[in-house]
């Protein structure tokens, strides 16, 4: 019998079924879409490091290195596990070509190196260390993504000839945020090519136990060994590797609880409307004695099929979307071990869901053990009696045309219906914004700002070598009587000591030089200008025990010296541990110099660049736009992607949720419709009626959704970001696009859709609703 | 006396499930300026749907209606709103409000539509009809906060705010106790001496016989009429008995 009642009652209310089904199949699809993302990323970031062994501590160096001595401090701390020294190639861009393009204008530093022999190995796509042949090259997988390189296409190094085998994973250098990329080739070639470039070295340790990491590495600074050049760990490889696809999916995930939140809500939105309509019946049947306990059996029986066809519908659609999401994350880091997990996930999710649903409807039905069966039969409304919005009387109204005066009314007189579509409307907006606002961001140029690099046009790094001085000073005079040039500054890194809080001795590196002209986001705190102040990375800062105000105790001249913290910042370059202060030091040795420059007119960046590139033969010349690009390219590019479909998606939600909710509203207000008619409303009046309401809560929701997104949301996204080293975050908003054009995008649909739903209102027969 | 409404061989009929369930049939009736008629017949006969077929409410299938020159059928729903709003008035059994205003507002409604600006005079105007029908005081009241004689005055009310030339009543007094009913009949009365054309629908022969013309309908036809003089507030009862008589001699 029951099922009986069930398929009538969905054969009845097709619209209202369906929609249920859909919102249900929503929320279905995006927690087993995220759920499979976080497992897929975090899993296939696991297996990468494993299979690859990446190091748990390196240390780039280049210039001389004491083999031995490193050696024998490996031997001789007990919790090294494996230690090897590799060496990295470097080549100037402009001596490689890929396919008849050349590298000089890649941000990257393009080196060559041979496969590791005891861990830290390249992988092929299928996760196995690499044999490569001579003759042969493997690249990273970077260059096939972004289209500069595929398979069997020919590379000129220095003017040897390698046929492009396959490509690489690198564990510890595949993200573009990582400032090196490292071909393989053989040792023989290698040994080759090897007058092509300078070496630099990859000093390589593998612990017994991954914890003992921060001992080692306090150990290895104190031992004085080797250090030229950035200091990267295992936990930051891990950073940069989830960096990219990261981002994206904590849009996803932002996006995905949001749109749960506007299903359940919509879900509970039908289920009230249907069981007041159904209100009546109930009391009929309690009245002639069928138990309360079988009434709700029915209704549970009915959104079981409901949540069980909605939460198949998701998986099949979350199975189609899948591989869409995967591929970069597949492509770079490759498969996850755990496709048992995933499964095992992916059901709980659903469970989840279907659970909720279920919970959900249960206690709403809880009302009709309270409901009374005369009460149902004479009144038929679970709702009491519209509260009025009393302040506002037609006798008193001049201005507002009647229909926008009886749509307000309306919506003030019943606060809590209006209340789902508002706050449906409400994430909408939001889901619109802040992705887009978050794209804007990470796309405007001042965004590398918040990674500890200043926001310039050009940007000329000078190498370590004796002539530092020399090819410093030589830039300096070319950019003066640039007249292309507008500033610049010269930002040179020396290595300086410090005293530990524990009392003992740490090397720090400082890059010196007038922070002001093009500063960085400073989390907290602001930049250093005083001969006493200096400016720390978040890492450093957190290392060193130090906040905005404390003293550091500092070498310089040969003299101790005691600098003030004046400001914190986010870095991820050079390992993210660095400083910057603005005293003068003629003692210490310069280990590198950036020139950082600005032009009058930006269009003639490029020109520039390939000007430049051939006067300092010695230096490495590139744009900031060629930089972010090239590091944060994919990235954008997937939020990109992402904030698109959270347009669509949300617009679709608006039309949706519109069109149900208008369809329920105008089944409620038949009466009252049949009322206007027959004192003398057109159908005219009556859809504006309507649109006046929709338009209220509409514009309501706007405005508030906005507001949200740019509170609330950039508090969210911070977050997020804060979680990948940057601070201090703040959206810079396109106020074109989310203050117009989404905006207008959300009024339009909604309005189409209003007007869709409420085309029935006009057709509507008086005699039908109005009964002698 | 001029011709108001005209209805001509009015045919209407609904469909059931798969059948055609026949409810007027070539239904003839005219209605003349100041005229004071009651529609009486069982329940079911089509009164009301004759009385909706009348004043446009409800399309017909074959017939005509003219009022005062015009076509009805030939109308869009435009014009036929424009003509419920400012020459007609509708008073039905249940009461027929709008829940969110209150019983004020629901007077204003339909005049305020087109006189906005006129709000002023118009809260007059409905307070001097309130003040008629005795219920001017509880102008601010919800209308859950009124009886049910009340309200119907207040329906009233609003039927009569645009100032109509006619009003139509679908049992307006079927809902309420004699005493309240005979109140309702008078308002109705004093509102006709005034000029105003009425016609109701009712089964009751007591309130039928307070109107001048009786038209007596069975199984969707008007079978007979009866006239009677002015009611002068004697004689109700004698009134009462003729039509009752009638209804005998016809059968229903
Ligand atoms: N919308 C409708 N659909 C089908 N049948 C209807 C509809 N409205 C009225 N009827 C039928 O038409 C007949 C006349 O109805 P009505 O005019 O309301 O009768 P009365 O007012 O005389 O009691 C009745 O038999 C009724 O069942
Ligand atoms: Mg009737």
């Amino acid at each position: 019998m029951y099922s009986k009642i069930v398929r009538n009652d969905m054969a009845n209310s097709k619209l209202i079924t369906c929609m249920t089904t859909l919102f249900v199949a929503a929320a279905a699809m995006l927690i087993t879409l995220s759920a499979v993302l976080i497992v897929h990323l975090s899993g296939a970031i696991d297996t990468l490091m494993k299979q690859a062994e990446t190091s748990h501590f390196l240390q780039m160096h280049s210039g001389a290195i004491d083999q031995a001595r490193l050696t024998e401090f490996a031997e001789h701390h007990d919790r090294v596990d494996e230690f090897q020294i590799n060496e990295f190639l470097n080549v100037d861009g402009a001596k490689i070509s890929i396919a008849g393009t050349t590298l000089a204008h890649s941000v990257q530093d393009n080196g060559f190196s041979t496969q590791s022999e005891k861990f830290d190995y390249l992988l092929d796509l299928d996760g196995h260390a690499i044999e490569v042949a001579n003759g042969d090259i493997y690249i990273p997988v970077g260059y096939l993504k972004d289209g500069t390189a595929k398979l069997g296409d020919t590379m000129m190094v220095n003017n040897k000839t390698f046929t492009i085998a396959g490509f690489l994973r690198d564990s510890q250098m595949n993200s573009m945020l990582a400032s090196s990329k490292r071909f393989l080739v053989s040792e023989e070639d290698y040994t080759a090519i090897q007058k092509a470039g300078t070496i630099e070295y990859l000093i390589e340790f593998r612990l017994k136990n991954l914890s003992d990491l921060k001992d080692f590495e306090e150990a290895y600074i104190r031992a004085g060994l080797e250090a030229n050049g950035p200091t990267i760990t295992f936990s930051l490889f891990k950073m940069l590797n989830a960096l990219s696809d990261g981002l994206m999916l904590a849009v996803i995930l932002l996006i995905s609880i949001l749109v749960v939140a506007i299903a359940f809500m919509c879900i509970r939105f039908t289920l009230h409307t249907k069981i007041e309509e159904d209100y009546r019946e109930i009391g009929v049947m309690k009245a002639i004695g069928i138990r309360v306990v079988d009434i709700q059996k029915m209704y549970l029986a009915k959104y079981g099929v409901i949540a069980v066809i909605g939460c198949v519908l998701g998986f099949a659609f979350s199975f189609l979307l899948r591989d869409l999401l995967l591929e970069n994350i597949r492509l770079y880091m490759g498969e996850t071990d755990n496709t048992s997990l995933v499964w095992i996930i992916t059901i709980i999710g659903l469970l989840l869901v279907f659970i909720t649903v279920m919970a959900y409807v249960q206690s709403v039905l809880k009302q009709f053990r309270k409901l009374s069966a005369t009460q149902a039969i004479r009144f038929g409304t679970t709702y009491g009696k519209a509260r009025h919005a009393n302040y506002l009387n037609l006798s008193s109204n001049k201005m507002l045309p009647i229909n926008l005066f009886l749509g307000m009314k309306d919506v003030l007189s019943r606060k809590r219906l209006y209340a789902t579509m508002l706050t449906v409307l409400l994430l909408a907006t939001f889901i619109i914004i802040v992705p887009q606002n978050l794209y804007n961001t990470i796309s405007a140029k001042s965004f590398i700002t918040y990674m500890g690099i200043g926001n310039s046009d050009i940007r000329i790094d000078i190498p370590q070598g004796n002539q530092n001085a020399q090819h410093v000073a030589a830039v300096v005079k070319t950019l003066e009587r640039d007249t292309a040039i507008t500033d610049y500054t010269v930002l040179t890194t020396k290595k300086f000591t410090t005293i530990a809080s524990d009392g003992a001795e740490e090397s720090l590196k400082i890059e010196l030089g007038d922070h002001t002209i093009f500063p960085v986001e400073y989390a907290l705190g602001r930049v250093p200008v005083a001969q006493n102040e200096i400016a720390l990375s978040v890492l450093n800062a957190q290392e060193l025990h130090l906040k905005v105000g404390d003293v550091i105790p500092l070498v310089i001249n040969g003299e101790k010296n005691n600098l003030t913290v004046s400001g914190i910042y986010s870095d991820i370059t050079n390992g993210g541990k660095t400083a910057k202060a603005a005293f003068s030091d003629r003692s210490a040795e310069s280990m590198w110099s950036v020139v950082y420059g600005t032009m009058a007119n930006p269009s003639q960046v490029e020109e520039k660049i390939t000007e430049y590139v051939d006067t300092f033969h010695f230096a490495k010349v590139s744009g900031i736009n060629h930089y972010i690009n090239q590091t944060f390219g994919t990235t954008i590019h997937s939020i990109g992607k992402v904030s698109i479909a959270a347009l669509v998606m949300a617009l679709l939600l608006c039309v949706l949720v519109t069109l149900l909710f208008m369809n329920m509203l105008i089944a409620k207000d038949q009466t009252s419709i049949a009322i206007m008619k027959s004192v003398g409303f057109t159908n005219v009046d009556i859809s504006k009626q309507y649109i006046a309401r929709s338009v209220f809560v509409l514009l309501l929701a706007i405005v508030m959704g906005t507001f949200l997104a740019n509170t609330l949301g950039e508090f969210l996204t911070s977050m997020v970001i804060a979680s990948f080293g940057a601070a201090a975050f703040e959206f810079t908003i396109n106020p074109l696009a989310a203050y117009v054009f989404c905006p207008l995008a959300i009024i339009s649909v909604v309005l189409v859709a209003t007007l869709l739903g409420t085309l029935r209102a006009g057709q509507l027969k008086i005699m039908d609703h109005i009964k002698e | 006396m001029k011709k108001l409404v005209s209805g001509e061989q009015i045919t209407k009929s609904f469909q059931v499930g798969n059948e055609q369930h026949h409810v007027l049939t070539n239904v003839s009736v005219d209605l003349y300026e100041g005229e004071f008629v009651s529609i009486m017949g069982p329940s079911g006969c089509g009164k009301s749907t004759l009385l909706y077929a009348l004043s446009g409410m409800d399309s017909i299938d074959r017939g005509r209606v003219m009022f005062d020159g015009m076509d009805l059928t030939s109308l869009s729903d435009k014009e036929l709103a424009d003509l419920r709003r400012t020459r007609m008035g509708f008073v039905f059994q249940q009461p027929t409000f709008l829940k969110s205003l209150n019983i004020l507002d629901n007077i204003l409604l339909p005049a305020m539509r087109d006189q906005r600006k006129n709000v002023v005079a118009l809260t007059e105007t409905a307070k001097n009809i309130m003040k008629k029908m005795g219920i001017v005081d509880l102008a601010k009241r919800d209308i859950t906060q009124v009886s049910g004689g009340q309200l119907q005055r207040a329906g009233i009310c609003r039927a009569l705010i645009s100032k109509p030339q006619l009003i139509f009543g679908d049992e307006p007094t079927g809902a309420l106790n004699s005493t309240s009913a005979q109140e309702i009949m008078d308002l109705l009365a004093s509102i006709n001496t005034e000029g105003t054309t009425v016609m109701l629908v009712t089964h009751d022969p007591k309130i039928a016989a307070r109107t001048e013309r009786i038209l007596f309908m069975c199984d969707g036809a008007i079978v007979n009429e009866m006239r009677l003089p002015r009611f002068t507030g004697a004689g109700l009862e004698d009134r009462m008995i003729a039509i009752t008589a009638k209804m005998r001699e016809i059968g229903i």
